[in-house]
């Protein structure tokens, strides 16, 4: 299937998947999952970055424009698409990669995987929930919700990564 | 000329990268004064739009629970009608006025839109200026004080939560009439803290708070919540922690709440203070 399309796919049901039900799931106010990161994890290895910047761009616009908030998720979204060659780069596989293949569980590996979308999905948690203070107030405890939702969203990464239809 | 060339293509991804966030923290510093956005003017349509889809597919499963309260809250009309209309007369009225003692109307609303985990929560309610909303307007549910309206448009209305960070309440101890300044802390949506109570008032865990009807928008005596017996003591004062009885995860129908003579108030305070 051509790769515009499926990408554009996957952007629409991960963009859909967060406003219509994840947005609505917080468990004791300390777990807010934000799984369309996923969309800037899967992308082409061999994309070029700055196609991959502006498609942040877009994807935390998108969410800021129908959850109320402006700007925030711009602003991690786009943290974490600049993060994400670098992750790439260091977590090299022995394999050679072909340059349009999507990282995932099943071509990388669970652990690698794991650690992957366990770093970008850190760096955007921590640049939206500090963003969204704009304070060092409460450092902590917005720590504690940084660690907590990553781990939630990480969780939910890898087990979309499992059902999500492959080539 | 070269050589600038040469840097900028070197490090395109780099600049790329800090005007794009340069571009988001110009807006979100804009968005500081949030009803006003521009763009925030767009997004709330669009997005009251789809709040309200959403919100019509997920009210059904919550049918149950709306009957409840609804059940609930027409028990304590009725109880409050039945000693109305069984009051013994203390005088002779022949024409009674039917409007002379009204101050506060109420309209419901359902809720299309809801947040609790931000420092900055916003309400949107599927009620607008067509339907007389104006800014300024109390909004509470069966259990308690919601919040006030901060935003009007044609089909919706925006509504500062009580968990949002700018709000603040003048509310009362309900047994003994001291009041203080209700506000929330930012950390857990379920408790407030009332601060500026003078440290000698008795107080005991599982008093109710409700509304002191010092601001001209929530009628006094209105539910807000109840000490949990946690206490901070600073100077001369002491805050006390709320459990608020608005479940605001919860939150469907509330009703807006209207003064009648908000302005009549408003115009006499000003005039006299100045």
């Amino acid at each position: 299937m051509n790769s515009l399309i499926r990408y554009s796919l996957a952007f629409i049901v991960l963009i859909a998947l967060q406003l219509l039900i994840f947005n609505n799931i917080e468990f004791s106010g300390y777990i807010n999952p934000y799984v369309y990161v996923m969309f800037i994890l899967i992308l082409p290895v061999a994309m070029p970055s700055w196609i991959l910047l502006l498609l942040s761009f877009l994807a935390g616009f998108v969410i800021d424009l129908f959850s109320g908030t402006i700007g925030v998720h711009v602003f991690a979204s786009v943290m974490a698409g600049f993060v994400r060659p670098w992750v790439l780069s260091l977590n090299v596989t022995g394999e050679a990669s072909e340059p349009d293949m999507s990282p995932s569980a099943y071509r990388n590996g669970l652990r690698w995987f794991l650690i992957y979308s366990l770093t970008v999905v850190l760096v955007h948690h921590l640049a939206l929930f500090y963003i969204e203070l704009f304070t060092l107030r409460n450092f902590f405890h917005t720590l504690l919700r940084v660690l907590l939702s990553t781990a939630a969203t990480t969780f939910f990464v890898v087990l979309f990564d499992f059902i999500r239809p492959r080539r | 000329m070269r050589s600038l060339l040469n840097f900028l293509l070197r490090y395109k991804t780099l600049i790329l990268f800090l005007v794009l966030e340069a571009v988001a923290l110009i807006m979100i510093s804009s968005s500081h004064n949030y009803h006003q956005t521009v763009l925030y003017g767009a997004a709330r349509n669009v997005s009251g739009f789809m709040g309200k889809g959403l919100a019509r597919g997920t009210y059904y499963f919550r049918l149950r629970q709306v009957n409840e309260e609804l059940v609930a809250e027409n028990m304590s009309l009725r109880r409050r009608l039945e000693g109305l209309t069984s009051a013994p007369q203390d005088s002779f009225t022949a024409v009674r006025d039917t409007i002379s003692g009204i101050n506060y109307t109420y309209l419901n609303a359902r809720v299309i839109n809801n947040s609790v985990n931000k420092q900055k929560n916003f309400i949107t309610l599927d009620r607008g200026s067509k339907h007389g909303v104006t800014n300024g307007m109390g909004v509470a549910s069966s259990d308690g004080v919601v919040g006030v309206v901060v935003g009007v448009s044609r089909n919706y209305s925006v509504v500062m939560s009580l968990l949002n960070s700018e709000f603040r309440l003048s509310s009362s101890i309900a047994r003994n009439d001291y009041f203080g300044s209700l506000a929330w802390d930012g950390t857990n949506y379920r408790y407030a803290r009332l601060s500026e109570i003078p440290h000698h008032v008795s107080i005991a865990e599982g008093d109710t708070i409700v509304t002191s009807g010092y601001s001209a928008i929530f009628p006094p005596g209105l539910m807000v919540g109840a000490l949990t017996g946690d206490q901070k003591r600073g100077g001369d004062f002491v805050s006390l922690k709320v459990l608020l009885s608005a479940d605001f995860k919860k939150l469907t129908n509330v009703y807006l709440i209207g003064n009648l003579t908000r302005e009549e108030r408003n115009n006499l305070e000003e005039e006299v203070v100045q």
